[in-house]
């Protein structure tokens, strides 16, 4: 299975049980904001990710559901049990779906009719409005049986194209397309859009069954519905009607099934629409017909239905009366319905029901009920339904237990090392050489074991940097020809893992980088052709594993970053003063794009740019304990290297010690460790420093930083650790260095929350607690202290 | 002006927007025995095309638009409402 899709199933299964949730809750605390903002987003990511496939009715639907949630959010309606009853039933449908994509990979041939009947009703409290976007029409509908609204069309022509069909054995659309009546206050002519139907060959109209009189008519109600036949494409037809699409019915007919229709063994279509009565079939006054008694049968039992699910919608009710009064006329028992209410609504179909019961010959065609036909598998699926799993077989271990695993087994990896010192113990306070032989034969064998759990830990927590990839290829794709540029997307080392913390952190990064290139980065064709590059854009994603970080790497053969207007950019926010606006150096500059406050953008677009700028991305990466950086050549192209930590679990730190008390130092930050003889120690301005090969480096005294009672003996060389902080090379003058260690960090929590100097701490092997410092906070501090 | 409404004939020039229905159909309703010219019609809104099916105004002059002509007059010639 395509991993994206992979993903989405697997982050599908978590939506939906959010949502299930949600709504619940929602239904005994309604109106709570929180609440209903929550399953709101979870509706709307659904949506966005569903798109991403193709998988419209999917799509329909989530927006369907999505419209219904953002109008309870906005407050324009209450929550009520019947919504989240609908909400319920969408998102079981979806489940439903889920697991059939799971298998098969494409939804259910039945999702299309499945999703009518409850977007009808999802739309319903908010006005009933039909989708308007991304429209799409499901093909045509069984291929061979004859509709029978066939009986507007010339039955010699209809001879006559059976036989041309049958010796040509090709197939022919038919159309009916039945305008709902407001439709043209929504600027719909649909004659016109007939007219623009290629290869029309025949068309008819279906004229009202009664016309009102001449006094009472309105003129901007549609009251007509049309039948056509065409030769034209299903794509161009289904361009045509895209706005339609609920008002149309397509089939393609061959020969043999209008041969079949024409001698009268009709198999008429039972629409899959419950609520709509502008669908229902307009046939005119003959009682005799039993197709056409069973139709109006099917209409009325579909009307009690729709009576019993929504009682109170006045437009709906209106609309049901019309369908009452149509089918009622089939019946030749014309009825009046006045001003429709539930009750009379309901006596009225019940009394027709009744009526005819026995009128009615064909026990096939009264069988059929039309609502239960498309409710009963949306009412089957429920959350203990065991028909199918969304998702792949992957076990889900909630991180917790992960994480609680890796804690068991750094507390395992600090009592094995107790063993280094019992086994000293052994050997100086009881003088027993043999005993700290075996002693320490048992802890290299613990230490492996040790050392493998670990291992196997980190490896559940691992994942190929693939999984941040694999949206990439479609975002691009898409992103590109909306923009109307040629770019093509190269991944490297795919391959490459890292920590699961780190790949979903770099998704959000990632995503922005990629857009910016896509966006801001490379030019359009015509430029690029004036600038003498390929018309083909290139964005490349490299990831690398380098020791204990992996490197990211977006570039492109983009117009690159201008430094001289990212200057003058930046002056004019603010951002620099003047004089750093003349001295700043180009790759100085380059680097204030990731500076709070600014955007070069001129135009904001749709794509990047909306607010979430190149300090969010630097942001979020430093967070995760990496960097980023931005190398680039104007004209040439851009690239932006992303330094990721591969395990957020596992720190090596270099431990230190000042006036007795250890401290660690992340080993990523630090460059190196000198000794330097006490005379070679310099003070410029107040600062103590050191040259090293020529480089003025400032030099902070960690014991004055944080306050501990430990003066530097004057006949020892001073011991300087030498770190990269934020781009600039500081010395930290301490007391002793010791070895290095991979440690676990806990972050600084309740008591200790305050002390920002410390980024977390760690447990050493013999029991102490070591606080690890956070280097920039530290620097700060000492420059207080002065 | 897509509409020149007459004594007893209408003339229907160019394309009939939904705009003209109301007009079109108040003047359908009011005169007896109504004429239309569809001669220069280009487009006819269903809306007016409607009005047309319903009243049945005798077709003075065939349109030259070939949609209308060959497509769109014999559904307002034909008598009556029922299915061919």
């Amino acid at each position: 299975m395509n991993p994206l899709l992979a993903q989405f199933l697997a982050e599908a299964a978590d939506l939906l049980t959010q949502v299930d949730e949600g709504l619940l809750q929602l239904e005994r605390t309604p109106g709570d904001p929180e609440l209903v903002n929550e399953v709101f987003r979870a509706a709307h990511t659904f949506k966005g990710s569903s798109g991403l496939f193709d998988f419209p009715e999917l799509t329909k639907l989530t927006h369907a559901a999505e419209d219904l949630l953002d109008a309870v959010r906005a407050g324009e309606l209450p929550l009520d049990s019947g919504m989240t009853d609908d909400l319920l039933a969408t998102f079981d449908l979806i489940r439903g779906w889920l697991a059939y994509v799971t298998t098969e990979e494409r939804l259910p041939s039945t999702a299309g009719a499945d999703a009518a009947s409850l977007i009808v009703r999802l739309r319903a409290p908010i006005g009933g409005e039909v989708v308007r976007e991304a429209p799409t029409l499901s093909g045509p509908q069984a291929g061979d049986v004859a509709p029978a609204w066939l009986a507007y069309f010339d039955e010699e022509w209809l001879a006559e194209t059976a036989a041309w069909l049958r010796t040509t054995s090709s197939q022919m659309r038919f159309i009916r397309y039945a305008p709902d009546s407001g439709c043209f206050f929504r600027a719909e002519d649909p004659l016109h859009l007939i007219r623009q139907v290629p290869a029309l060959d025949r068309l008819n109209v279906i004229e009202p069954v009664e016309w009102p009189e001449a006094a009472d008519y309105d003129e901007y109600a549609c009251l007509v519905a049309f039948v056509c036949a065409t030769r034209a494409g299903m794509g161009e037809i289904q361009y045509l009607f895209r706005y339609v699409v609920d008002q149309f019915e397509l089939v393609d007919l061959d020969g043999d099934a209008i041969q079949r229709y024409l001698s009268g063994e009709i198999e008429i279509e039972v629409e899959p629409e419950s609520g709509t009565a502008e669908k229902q079939d307009q046939k005119p006054s003959s009682s005799t017909d039993p197709a056409l008694l069973a139709d109006a049968r099917a209409v009325l039992a579909a009307s009690l239905k729709a009576l019993a699910l929504n009682p109170t919608n006045t437009c709906h009710l209106i609309s049901l009366a019309k369908a009452i009064t149509y089918a009622a006329h089939a019946f030749g028992d014309p009825v009046e319905i006045q001003e429709p209410d539930v009750v009379t609504l309901t006596a009225t179909v019940t009394r027709l029901l009744g009526d005819t019961a026995e009128a009615v010959e064909d026990p096939v065609r009264t069988v059929v009920p039309l609502v239960a036909a498309d409710e009963a598998p949306a009412a089957e699926r429920r959350a203990d339904d065991p028909g199918g799993q969304v998702g792949s077989r992957i076990l889900k271990v909630d991180q917790e237990k992960v994480d609680h695993l890796m804690e068991l087994v750094g507390e395992l990896n600090v009592a094995k090392n107790g063993l280094t010192f019992l086994a000293g113990a052994a050997e100086e306070e009881f003088g027993s050489r043999a005993l700290a032989r075996r002693i320490k034969d048992q802890y290299s064998g613990l230490h492996r074991i040790a050392e493998e759990l670990q291992a196997s830990v980190m490896d559940i927590r691992m994942l190929p940097l693939s999984v941040a990839f694999s949206r990439f290829p479609r975002l691009v794709r898409d992103l590109s020809r909306r923009l109307g540029k040629n770019i093509e997307l190269v991944l490297e080392g795919e391959d490459t893992m890292a920590d699961k913390d780190v790949i979903e952190a770099l998704a959000d990064p990632l995503v922005h980088l990629v857009r910016n290139s896509l966006d801001h980065g490379i030019e359009t064709s015509d430029e690029r052709l004036a600038s003498g590059k390929p018309t083909t854009a290139r964005i490349t994603l490299t990831a690398v594993a380098d020791g204990d970080a992996v490197i990211v790497e977006i570039a492109d053969d983009g117009r690159g970053v201008d430094p001289a207007r990212v200057r003058r950019k930046a002056y004019e926010k603010g951002l620099i003063s003047e004089e750093e606006l003349e001295t700043l150096s180009d790759v100085d500059a380059v680097d204030l794009v990731f500076r709070p406050g600014f955007s070069t953008a001129e135009q904001i677009s749709d794509l990047s740019g909306r607010g979430v700028g190149m300090d969010a991305v630097r942001a979020s990466v430093e967070k995760l304990g990496g960097t980023v950086t931005m190398r680039s050549e104007l004209g040439i192209g851009t690239s932006t290297r992303l330094r990721l930590p591969l395990s957020m679990a596992v720190t090596q730190v270099m431990v230190v010690s000042v006036a007795g008390q250890r401290f660690g130092i992340p080993v990523d930050l630090v460059v190196e460790t000198v000794r330097v003889p006490v005379d070679e120690m310099n003070r410029v301005l107040h600062q103590d420093v050191v040259v090293l090969r020529g480089e003025v480096i400032p030099v902070l005294d960690l014991a004055r930083a944080l306050d501990m009672p430990w003066i530097p003996d004057d006949n020892r060389d001073r011991a300087i650790l030498i770190a990269n902080v934020g781009g600039q090379r500081v010395g930290l003058l301490v007391e002793q260095f010791h070895r290095e260690v991979d440690v676990i960090l806990k972050p600084m929590e309740g008591l200790l929350a305050y002390a920002d100097e410390f980024s977390g701490t760690a447990l050493l092997g013999d029991g102490l607690v070591l606080l690890v410092l956070n280097m920039k906070e530290v620097l700060g501090l000492a420059a207080r202290v002065g | 002006m897509p509409l020149e409404l007459g004594e007893g004939t209408a003339t229907l020039i160019g394309v009939v927007t939904v705009d003209e229905v109301e007009e079109l159909a108040g003047w359908l309703r009011a005169t007896t025995r109504p004429k239309v010219n569809l001669r220069r019609c280009n487009h006819l809104h269903t809306g007016a095309f409607q009005a047309l099916l319903l009243f049945r105004p005798k077709v003075s002059a065939a349109p030259t638009d070939s949609f209308l002509a060959e497509r769109v007059l014999p559904l307002l010639a034909r008598q009556g409402s029922e299915p061919p």
